[in-house]
């Protein structure tokens, strides 16, 4: 009992020596550290301006965010999803960014409030199994999923966010109607639900199920990993392959406004978005940025065009529709 | 000496009134418990009319798969951790000691790591393709009960640990043999042990998200996760409607309670022959142990490898996340095993109605998602005036986060032990002019020691392993292995989670040894054994 008192007060004693710096930057990241981390250090580096992060999934932030109102210690929020990050914008709870910052991305990846811009971006695509899925039998269109040749055959994860936008913007481009009409037809083609995208993409990979709609980079980052994998990334050629944004604003109540946009324009520097586009495969979105040689041109597709306020604003209605649709009820 | 003797609230000693002390922390200690379910209540209130969201929701199927998964994973858990126990602590097995720490460890393996590391282990395009995927009800039930049955295994062991020979001995002259011995006097003896580790399993179910999910097994949690920020309301009600059933499943164990214990005396402690069965039992032990442990490391390893990374670097980065995390369980493993000590008295001594609130309440939260806890956490914390919000994501929040989520384990296994004491000690402790504070030091902390220790141990190892309260409610930058695992897995990046999660497992593993196993004593002596069972 003595050593356990003695450890207490140790412990605390520690705990109490690292206590936060006031002149430094707080982040709340969406990016898990592996995809954004290397750069938050540069940035310190080379401006002198500490940053502390918080990792966490973008949706729980958001959650935290909201609970915290105005006694967030967060100056910055970086969201993995248009949705979690729109969600804050429509509270109220981002402050504007200036016109420098907004100038630096083109009007389409960025919010029409001047709220937060997009940093970097990720595609829907069909993961599938080069060994079990023929490419004649590769659908051109994500409506043709519901066709019976596809029955059993593929992978969703309704729960996860990047789905959650993705049905968002197949409302904005074809109406709740044929969104819920889509959902259903994958519930009756006996869609499988897991998890995440990483699951999908292990589970395609492995051959449990021959394919998977997910973000396009979870497979190159497999296949980096463990290249012999059969599984492939396959593009549709209108909303399956929609663009879902990572993104980052400024929260309203931030006191380090000036230290903030410096490190959004830093995520938006050249340096950095070579970083998101060769060491994580993503499309880098600031003005006059290219992907890396592997990823194919993001202006071919049908996605660059939807209103992301809108997308984010929707996040409710999609998730009432999934809901309905009985996707997820095994 | 009876066999069986009275209960203890039928003596004289147990209807004097609760010390004023013990019962302002046994509030102390309901209110701080209930804060969560308070939140979950208010803002429930405040964003709708609960019936109305639950009508909406298709609940029934998520609610009746939860909890037939929490049964089915209970029993079972219960049925290997309570065998293991026996086995490890009173037979001369052979190899129980190494035996002894391995079937600790799965605890420490987060479920949703066991379970993706199961999937890729087993099934065809797996490592081992001829063993069916785990997958669906079967698959969570095993997964969860690989990694839950040590909430039995180790207060049970604690319990069998101090269970004195003289009860057996007394069974055996009167005839009985080998299973009417387990039957009629062990399990009655280590029934407080049994039932609270049950209770902790079928609860822990109740609140896993990583491992059902990936699992595929649709249940409360998974509708929780799902609609967390697109339909706050719906996510509250859900949990409310969790934390409402978790009160109810814990009411029930609350009826059950164990024969006050007799003269302990651990060198005196029977250790049974295991006989004929030795080399089938072996073969059991070795299986479980490779379901539950060997699997999943050699996953991880395989992960690493095929990564490709320098062993020296990756490990290096590491180092401070396995401080912090050692840190983290050490102190709410310490924190669990003092705090907590008056509510065990409660419960243990008393059955007045603080007593009874005390011990529902503690163990509720627990079967609350990790982030639904961290959400009421800040809720309160930021909304409470003056110092306690200055508190806010610093090092003792945290702590009191984890304590008041994995409590009840610490908590079930000091009552245990808290009723385990003969009264006539105490007694005669008394007539020899003791008071409160010497009789506790000198007769009590000796005989609940190991249960104690034991219940510490378990809140330790569910620290190092805690994710969602960890991510939002740590100070910054105090990342532990658990948010390692979790920011390398939730991106694919399966050679970091290999390693972190090696990691996790080795440290767990000495803390266990070091701090649990050893002092609690939770291995049988390495002297021959007495006569055979049989």
């Amino acid at each position: 009992m003595r050593r356990v008192v003695a450890f207490v007060a140790a412990a605390v004693l520690v705990a109490s020596a690292c206590g936060a710096n006031d002149s430094s930057l707080v982040v709340y990241s969406g990016r898990s550290e592996n995809l954004v981390g290397p750069i938050f250090e540069s940035f310190t580096e080379e401006t002198g301006i500490e940053v502390e992060v918080r990792y966490s999934p973008s949706e729980d932030l958001a959650l935290l965010i909201q609970q915290e109102g105005d006694q967030s210690p967060a100056d910055v929020f970086i969201s993995q999803s248009p949705g979690a990050i729109g969600l804050l914008a429509g509270q109220g709870l981002l402050a504007e960014l200036g016109d420098d910052t907004l100038g630096l991305v083109p009007t389409e990846y960025r919010s029409a409030g001047g709220l937060w811009v997009g940093l970097s971006g990720r595609i829907r695509v069909l993961v599938y199994n080069a060994d079990l899925v023929s490419t004649a039998d590769l659908p051109n269109s994500i409506f043709e999923l519901t066709d019976s040749v596809y029955a059993a055959r593929v992978a969703l994860a309704p729960a996860n966010g990047s789905f959650q936008d993705f049905v968002t913007g197949l409302r904005e481009l074809h109406g709740d109607d044929s969104a819920l009409d889509w959902l259903e037809g994958m519930e009756r083609n006996q869609a499988a639900t897991y998890a995440n995208n990483s699951s999908i993409v292990q589970a395609v990979a492995r051959g449990e199920i021959d394919m998977g709609l997910v973000n396009h980079y979870y497979n190159l980052r497999a296949l980096a990993e463990n290249p012999s994998l059969p599984s492939k990334n396959h593009f549709f050629d209108d909303a399956g392959s929609l663009v879902i944004i990572t993104a980052a604003g400024i929260l309203s109540t931030s006191q380090a406004r000036e230290d903030a946009t410096r490190l959004i324009e830093y995520l938006l520097d050249a340096d950095a978005q070579e970083f998101f586009s060769t060491e994580t495969f993503e499309y880098p979105l600031a003005s006059g940025s290219t992907p890396a040689a592997a990823l194919s041109s993001l202006a071919s597709l049908e996605s660059a065009t939807y209103n992301f306020d809108d997308l984010s604003g929707g996040l409710a209605r999609s998730r009432e529709l999934i809901d309905a649709s009985g996707l997820e009820a095994p | 000496m009876r066999v069986a003797s009275k209960r203890p609230r039928s003596q004289s000693h147990y209807r004097r009134a609760t010390p004023p002390l013990l019962s302002i922390a046994g509030w102390v200690t309901t209110l701080v418990f209930a804060a969560p379910f308070v939140y979950l209540a208010w803002e429930t209130t405040r964003l709708g009319n609960f019936f109305d969201v639950l009508g909406r929701s298709d609940v029934t199927g998520p609610l009746l798969r939860s909890l037939a998964l929490a049964s089915a994973t209970s029993a079972l858990a219960t049925f290997i951790g309570g065998w293991l126990a026996w086995l490890i602590v009173r037979t001369d097995l052979p190899g129980r000691r190494i035996f002894g720490v391995a079937v600790a460890l799965p605890l420490v393996i987060p479920s949703y790591v066991a379970a993706a590391s199961l999937r890729a282990a087993f099934g065809p395009g797996s490592l081992i393709g001829w063993v069916p995927r785990p997958s669906g009800f079967l698959g969570a039930l095993l997964v969860l009960t690989a990694v839950t049955y040590p909430y039995v295994y180790l207060p049970v062991a604690a319990r069998l640990r101090t269970m004195p020979a003289s009860l057996e001995d007394a069974a055996r002259s009167l005839g009985d043999t080998g299973m009417a011995v387990v039957r009629r006097v062990v399990i009655p003896q280590a029934r407080t042990a049994l039932v609270g580790g049950s209770l902790i399993v079928a609860l822990y179910t109740m609140s896993d998200f990583g491992a059902v999910s990936l699992l595929r097994y649709d249940t409360m949690t998974r509708a929780i996760f799902a609609s967390r920020l697109a339909a706050p309301e719906t996510a509250l009600a859900l949990g409310l409607t969790l934390s409402l059933v978790a009160l109810a499943v814990a009411s029930v164990t609350r009826k059950t309670s164990q024969t006050p214990g007799t003269a302990p005396n651990a060198a005196h402690m029977r250790v049974y022959s295991v006989g004929k069965y030795r080399n089938w039992l072996i073969a059991a032990v070795l299986a479980l142990v490779t379901l539950a442990l060997v699997a999943p490391i050699g996953v991880f390893v395989v992960w690493w490898l095929r990564g490709g990374q320098g062993v020296v670097d990756s490990f290096a980065a590491l180092r401070d996340p396995a401080v912090h995390s050692a840190l983290a369980g050490l102190t709410a493993g310490g924190a669990a095993m003092i705090l907590l000590l008056p509510a065990a008295y409660l419960v243990a001594r008393r059955t007045s109605r603080t007593a009874a609130a005390v011990d529902l309440m503690v163990a509720a939260t627990f079967a609350l998602p990790g982030l639904v806890l961290a959400l009421a956490v800040v809720y309160w914390v930021l909304r409470t005036p003056g110092p306690i919000a200055g508190l806010y994501q610093s090092f003792p929040l945290l702590i009191i986060a984890y304590l008041v989520h994995f409590g009840v384990q610490s908590h079930r296994s000091t009552t245990a032990a808290v009723q385990a004491i003969p009264p006539q000690y105490g007694e005669a402790a008394r007539m020899l002019g003791s008071g409160p504070i010497r009789r506790f030091i000198t007769v009590d902390v000796p005989l609940i020691s190991p249960g104690v220790i034991a219940g510490g141990g378990l809140v330790m190892l569910s620290t190092m392993k805690e994710l969602p309260a960890t991510l939002l409610l740590a100070p910054l930058g105090f990342d532990t292995l658990a948010t390692r695992v979790w920011g390398a897995a939730a991106d694919g990046f399966l050679a970091d989670t290999g390693i972190a999660s090696l990691a996790l497992v080795a440290i767990s593993a000495l803390l266990t040894w070091i701090l649990v196993l050893r002092p609690a004593q939770l291995v049988a002596p390495l002297q021959s054994a007495s006569r055979p069972a049989e």
